[in-house]
């Protein structure tokens, strides 16, 4: 479709030797949360990596629709000599865009934390901030790499929720590394299952539900089954 | 009972064994007699060369260290390096005024050894010329000393110039590379320096030369009163052996020191062996010059530098010993 | 947000009830003045020479007697030393270290070198220093400016070596460019390791200011260290020797208040053990 706001086509990409993706298409749509599940060391990290433009050793093509791409990693990666406020506007350096960020800071819970430096920080308000720092240039697609996997399951939660509550304040399309399958399948709308290295996405899911939505949704448990299965026959689980 | 009470018996008897040890040392020869040998000294190499004393004391191992000032040849002596030391006699009485427990013995020489050199085409004519100048003086010895009684002569104060502290062989270096504008020189480099690079003599006074004598320490002479006389007479040979050689005497001393020949004959030519009891002549001598080390503040404050001369000279071993070879 | 929120922020570590600070500052008093008690007695007794040792009431009087006369003027030469050495020194190391510590290339061409050199000691400079600049100021500045160089550009290519590589990928996701990534990323991250080599190049300057001085000056402290030497007067040794550590420990103090402005930002092991953070 000419009017998705990323397009990403990586025929082929090695490390080394090892052949790591190949043959791999994706896009993304305005407003979508797409999910790539799969074990640790199917690519899909280097997937998106490639996708925000980090990596550029590989052959296809990328097309990013002139659309700015944020990218969210797996640590915070705060700057530890800054406070929250510089770190979210680290994009602009010393005149960032300071009412923004305030407005930010409210925005992913932060209150009262702006001038605070980030080794007073919890592992999950740190995350935050990085997230608050992914939306600082107003992106129209924000690149997650499994970011929630450092902190305890009822902060991921938390922070799941805070996710989406902006994507859709903000209208910002998600492309999120995960292996969490509840996690994939509560935020996504479509699930891409990634199985070992070099097969491809391999399947898929729809999530058909709206947001915001309840995870103790019956539909939900019947569709982690069909993720289970997928995954099993790829032979991850 | 603390850990320092616990401590504090069996560590105070530690120390007074040790110092007991000390003392127990009380032989009428020691074991070991060491002694320094310069340049400056003509008859120290004589007796180095000839073995004389190593005769004298057969039951005594005997070693010679090469000083290469006064100023190291006193830090030898008050760090317990060496028993005999060669310095000026200037340079001993400082040592003395500063507290160092000496007594010189024995008078090696009478030498005009030092003088104010310039280079070959300085501009600098009379010793007043050197106001703000930069002058090589090795700090604790006789051309130190000559430098300041030189200065104070022309109504200047060390503080009038610069004074750069070098040893004598890098002041020579100094002087001729064009670093400094005069250098207090010390023969056998000033004779070296004359004939070698055409360096002049600014200004010299047999007067401002202290003698070049021998010193022990007072725990020493003390001690080893035998040894010092045996040292002494030791000397003499020396001495005489120097005043009947004159030839042979310029021919060792180019050696040892690796100058030419005539270097060596301009150094002797300048040194009188004839007297070697201190007495009352070096004692006025020592005691004329002596102002100057409380005038430029060598020696702490209310040191009675005449007392310290009349302390330092010790006459009696040299009255047992010399003229009655 | 909500209460919740607030109870799981990490504050800073309430400091466990350690003694007050003048309390410590006055532990590091004891022995030194213990060993000054029992020096001044050992030598009034007379089991030290005094000639040897000096009573520390004696090198006390001396100081006083040497503040009232010269001692402004050599502490003034010999802090102008150390400052224009440390200064050239480590201006010269830092750029060394940045441009060696980013670039695999210079690593390649000027390590080996920097290595080399790094070995010899202060005091075979001395000699070639003399022989090529003379015995004046520039060769004590030229030779302090080494003693301070080699700390320094070891840390600085460390601390940069060192910068985690995270971090730097941040700035890469941004596009900075090499400029920008250097003063915004590179820089910051290094500065702990950049003070710790400043610190240590500046206590080395110190140490190389005196073996300048030993050779051929006209005044500084190390001059009044020789001078003491050379008219045997100990006193005036042991003066020179604790005003060099005076002055020695009050600059060290000055670049550490410094340093802990700067670097206050750091995440690191205290020495104190906190006990469970809730």
């Amino acid at each position: 479709m000419s009017d998705a706001l990323l397009s990403i086509h990586v025929r082929r990409k090695t490390f080394g030797e090892t052949l790591v993706l190949k043959d791999v298409k994706l896009q993304l749509q305005p407003g979508e949360v797409v999910s790539l599940l799969g074990p640790s060391g199917c690519g899909k990290s280097t997937l998106l990596r490639i996708a925000a433009g980090l990596d550029r050793d590989y052959s296809g093509e990328l097309s990013s629709a002139g659309e700015s791409v944020a990218f969210v990693f797996q640590e915070p990666r705060l700057m530890p000599w800054l406070s929250v406020a510089r770190n979210i506007g680290f994009h602009d350096d010393g005149h960032y865009d300071q009412a923004w960020v305030r407005q930010l800071i409210e925005e992913v819970g932060l209150s009262g934390f702006a001038e605070a430096l980030p080794k007073a920080l919890s592992g999950g308000m740190a995350q935050r901030v990085a997230i608050a720092r992914g939306l600082y240039s107003r992106p129209k697609v924000l690149l997650l790499d499994e970011p929630f996997s450092a902190v305890d399951a009822f902060t991921r939660m938390k922070l799941q929720d805070l996710l989406l509550d902006l994507a859709r304040r903000h209208d910002i399309a998600l492309l999120l590394v995960t292996h969490d399958v509840d996690e994939a399948l509560y935020l996504s709308d479509r699930v891409l299952v990634m199985g070992h290295r070099a097969s491809g996405i391999g399947g898929g899911i729809d999530v058909d539900l709206v947001q915001p939505r309840d995870r103790r949704d019956p539909v939900l448990a019947e569709l982690r089954i069909q993720a289970l299965t997928q995954l099993k026959s790829a032979h991850v689980v | 009972m603390t850990l320092f009470s616990r401590m504090s018996t069996p560590l105070l008897a530690a120390i007074v064994l040790l110092a007991s040890f000390a003392s127990v040392t009380q032989a009428a020869t020691p074991a070991e007699v060491r002694l320094d040998y310069a340049y400056y000294s003509p008859t120290s190499l004589v007796l180095r060369h000839f073995g004389w004393l190593e005769k004298a004391l057969p039951g005594t191992k005997v070693d010679w260290v090469l000083s290469q000032g006064s100023n190291r040849s006193l830090e030898y002596l008050n760090g317990g390096s060496i028993d005999f030391a060669s310095t000026a006699g200037l340079a001993a009485v400082l040592s003395r005024a500063n507290g160092s427990p000496i007594k010189t013995v024995y008078i090696a020489s009478r030498p005009e050894w030092t003088a104010l050199a310039v280079r070959k085409d300085s501009p600098i004519k009379t010793v007043a010329d050197l106001k703000g100048k930069k002058i090589a003086a090795t700090k604790g010895t006789d051309p130190f000393l000559f430098t300041l009684r030189s200065l104070q002569q022309a109504g200047l104060s060390k503080d009038d110039v610069e004074l750069v502290h070098l040893q004598h062989a890098d002041g020579r270096i100094a002087l001729e590379r064009g670093d400094v504008d005069a250098w207090a020189g010390l023969d056998p480099l000033l004779a070296a320096s004359q004939l070698q690079a055409g360096s002049t003599l600014l200004y010299r006074n047999i007067e401002f030369n202290s003698y070049g004598v021998i010193s022990v320490t007072e725990k020493f002479a003390a001690e080893h009163a035998d040894t010092v006389e045996q040292v002494i007479k030791a000397y003499e040979q020396a001495r005489s052996w120097a005043r009947e050689h004159p030839d042979d005497l310029a021919a060792l001393l180019a050696k040892e020191s690796g100058l030419p020949l005539d270097v060596a004959k301009l150094q002797l030519s300048r040194t009188d062996f004839s007297d070697s009891q201190p007495g009352a002549k070096q004692i006025q001598a020592l005691k004329a010059a002596a102002p100057i080390l409380t005038a430029e503040s060598l020696v702490r404050k209310g040191v009675d530098v005449n007392d310290v001369v009349d302390q330092l000279i010790e006459p009696r071993f040299g009255a047992q010993v010399i003229g009655k070879q | 947000m909500s209460a919740s929120e607030n109870t799981l922020a990490k504050a800073a570590p309430a400091p466990r009830r350690a003694s007050p600070a003048w309390r410590r500052g006055a532990k590091g008093w004891l022995l030194p003045c213990l060993i000054v008690i029992v020096l001044e007695i050992v030598v009034r007794v007379g089991w030290i020479p005094a000639y040897q040792m000096p009573a520390p009431s004696d090198v006390a009087l001396t100081l006083v007697e040497l503040a009232q006369g010269a001692l402004g003027k050599h502490v003034l030469a010999s802090v102008g030393r150390v400052l224009a050495g440390f200064v050239i020194g480590a201006s010269l190391a830092l750029v060394f270290a940045a441009w060696v510590g980013l670039s695999r290339e210079a690593e390649a061409y000027l390590e080996p070198t920097f290595a080399g050199l790094r070995a010899i000691p202060s005091l075979a400079w001395v000699p070639l220093l003399l022989l090529w600049l003379g015995i004046d100021e520039t060769s004590k500045v030229v030779l302090i400016a080494i003693g301070a160089f080699f700390p320094v550009y070891v840390n600085g290519v460390a601390a940069i070596r060192n910068i985690d590589r995270k971090l730097v990928e941040v700035g890469q996701m941004y596009g900075f460019s090499a400029r920008r990534l250097t003063l915004r990323i590179l820089l910051p991250a290094a500065m702990p390791g950049l003070f710790t080599g400043l610190r240590s190049g500046l206590s080395m300057a110190w140490m190389f200011l005196v073996a300048a001085e030993l050779i051929a000056a006209t005044k500084g402290l190390g001059y009044l260290l020789s001078d003491g030497r050379e008219t045997s007067r100990p006193d005036i040794v042991l003066a020179a020797i604790l005003a060099l550590a005076v002055l020695g420990k009050l600059s060290d103090g000055v670049l550490a208040a410094v340093e802990r402005r700067c670097v206050s930002w750091r995440d690191t092991f205290t020495g104190e053990a906190t006990g469970n953070r809730s």
